[in-house]
């Protein structure tokens, strides 16, 4: 019978993360992952923002395996017969990238042995089935036949986590919290792709596609990203909806792969790889569900991701780093009860990423109630995110005062408050430079406010 | 937009490699989909694995070429397809996800 502190579940960028941060804290961690190497499961788009990366490996552009730096950024709105683009450029990023394109069979391969150099046990090929419980506290997972055992188990076992439901913390998914996707990788010379999309070698862009009156879909959208010698399109849609409306998402593919706009960067290209995933609406996953007796969730298995803003993989990544300060904790005080686990809490506050997970389930609520937003205000809420996130970083919070003024902003001030209360409101955000004592105390009564109108405790 | 597709899902799936178990990681209770009203995982499955046999009245599927979405385990609504992910090591094998 094996005993270690504590066993990851699933080499993807949570799990990773989570073990890469246990194992510099002297953690003894086992990472399981079901496919033959880290990777070959996963489909992401992908581009990959690094803010969060640099904080736990700053040296990683080192080696990083990457397609293509992202400088330009492209809000595409496409309707059956025009299209219309928001373009914005970082020239900052020629020098000192933030994004970059990627494949998840070489990001995640390369997360996961850096996680091992650091000490990480990595045993990939090995599928979790179930969970070993004792009481209430879970004490290890099976394997095939196999047991082993751990003090602690993370859930980072993405969207079907045998983790979240065998501890009895999620539930399976409903088809009206998920999307969809389905992905092409389509090949494309390096010369053509560069003078299709006006970008240079090695510098590429990232482009979102918000799609109106397509088809019969109120949700539809796309990404087209550039890669090296071949371009990633994938194109997403609500499960309910396909459901209700009997439509097969690769079939509209295919009718969205004939509009003139798409047609023209991609014609020609030949399929190299069809993809398909699941993604789950984030945010929805109740906090107190995160942990539980010997058990941890994070990334997609709890839910925390920002769907609809594309950045998944930095919110997953962040809370595993959170996760293994939750364990560091624990592994001091030799306590893994759930009492001592509700830390994880704490550490996911200390950052934005419960607001930011939480803002992301609010949009698609705006989306799916709105039922078809405007074209020009989905995009420049889209727009309004990404600049976010560029601008100030928006993940950690409490390095950056004023995002919770930002935030209560953009989500109340922006589209329901008339020009009147608008526009100073606008002054007040770009004016907010304030010391940093009183912007604390304001942040502090803002949170709780915030909270209250969430209609989610404050006290958290 | 209309038009037929243009490159039908076989074609799309000869792109993809998958190492086949010869255990099923799908199983279907198919009682259960016989008065089942709209048989979502007929349009659902992006790889077209399931289909409704006309003859045998009855749901046939093909766990070969499963892309391990698992939205029919989500969209079933007579929780009749019993989906986990393949045993370790096998199944789809993406080179550039
Ligand atoms: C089409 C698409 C495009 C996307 N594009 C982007 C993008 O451009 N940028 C971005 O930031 N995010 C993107 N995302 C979101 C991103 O992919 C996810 O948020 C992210 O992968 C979740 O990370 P994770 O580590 O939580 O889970 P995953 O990446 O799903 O990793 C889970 C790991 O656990 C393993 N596993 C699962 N079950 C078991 C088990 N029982 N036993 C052992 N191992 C197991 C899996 O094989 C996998 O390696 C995209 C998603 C999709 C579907």
């Amino acid at each position: 019978m094996d005993k270690v502190t504590c066993i990851v579940v699933g080499a993807g960028p949570a799990g990773s993360a989570c073990a890469y941060a246990l194992a510099r804290k002297g953690i003894e961690t086992v990472l399981l992952e079901r496919g033959r190497v880290p990777g070959e499961k996963n489909v992401s788009s992908f581009v990959l923002y690094t803010s969060e990366l640099k904080r736990l490996i700053p040296e990683f552009r080192k080696d990083l395996p990457f397609e293509r730096t992202v400088v330009r950024t492209d809000q595409v709105q496409l309707e059956p017969n025009d299209a219309k683009a928001l373009t914005s450029y970082n020239y900052q990023w020629v020098d000192d990238p933030l994004a970059f394109t990627a494949y998840r069979r070489k990001f995640d391969a390369w997360f996961a042995r850096k996680a091992v150099d650091e000490g990480v046990q990595l045993i990939s090929g090995m599928k979790v089935n179930n969970l070993i419980k004792d009481g209430d506290q879970v004490v290890g997972v099976r394997v095939g036949d196999e047991e082993l055992y751990a003090d602690v188990v993370v859930g980072a076992d993405g969207f079907h986590s045998v983790v979240g439901e065998k501890s009895g913390l999620i539930t399976t998914w409903k088809p009206e919290r998920c999307f969809l996707a389905v992905k092409e990788v389509l090949d494309l010379p390096s010369d053509v792709i560069n003078e299709r999309f006006q970008v240079a070698d090695g510098i590429g862009c990232e482009q979102g596609i918000y799609c109106y009156h397509m088809n019969d879909l109120d949700v539809f959208s796309a990404t087209l990203y550039t890669n090296v010698d071949s371009v990633s399109l994938a194109v997403f849609a609500r499960l309910d909806e396909l459901q209700k409306k009997n439509i097969q998402l690769h079939e509209q593919l295919e009718f969205f792969k004939q509009h003139p706009y798409v047609d023209n960067l991609i014609k020609g290209a030949k399929l190299r790889e069809y993809q398909a995933h699941l993604l789950p609406d984030g945010g929805r996953v109740k906090p107190e569900n995160l942990y539980a007796d010997g058990v941890l969730l994070c990334g997609e298995a709890g839910g925390i991701t920002a769907t609809v803003t594309g950045m998944g993989i930095p919110t997953c990544l962040l809370s595993g780093m959170m996760a293994a300060e939750t364990i560091g904790d624990a592994v001091k005080q030799k306590d893994f009860s759930k009492r001592s686990l509700k830390n994880y809490l704490k550490y996911l506050d200390s950052t934005a990423l419960l607001a930011m997970v939480h803002k992301s389930r609010k949009e698609s609520d705006y989306y799916a109630s709105a039922a078809r937003l405007e074209g020009p205000r989905e995009m420049e809420a889209a727009a309004d995110i990404y600049n976010q996130y560029w601008e100030t970083d928006v993940m950690y919070i409490s390095k950056h005062s004023f995002s919770l003024l930002v935030e209560l902003y953009l989500r109340i001030g922006q589209y329901h408050l008339p020009g009147l209360l608008r526009w100073p409101l606008t002054a007040l955000v770009k004016l907010s430079r304030l010391p940093a004592k009183l912007v604390e105390k304001i942040k502090k009564r803002l949170r709780k406010r915030y909270y209250e109108w969430k209609g989610q405790p404050a006290g958290r | 937009m209309s038009g037929k597709a243009s490159l039908p899902v076989d074609e799309k799936m000869a792109t993809v490699k998958i190492k086949i178990d010869k255990d099923a990681h799908i199983t279907v209770k198919k009682e259960r989909c016989q008065d089942c009203p709209t048989r979502p995982c007929l349009v659902i499955c992006t790889a077209e694995n399931y289909q409704w046999d006309e003859k045998k009245g009855e749901l046939v599927f093909n766990y070969e070429g499963c892309l391990e979405c698992g939205a029919c385990r989500i969209i079933c609504p007579r929780d009749a397809i019993e989906w986990s992910y393949p045993k370790g090591g096998y199944g789809v094998k993406y080179r550039f996800g």
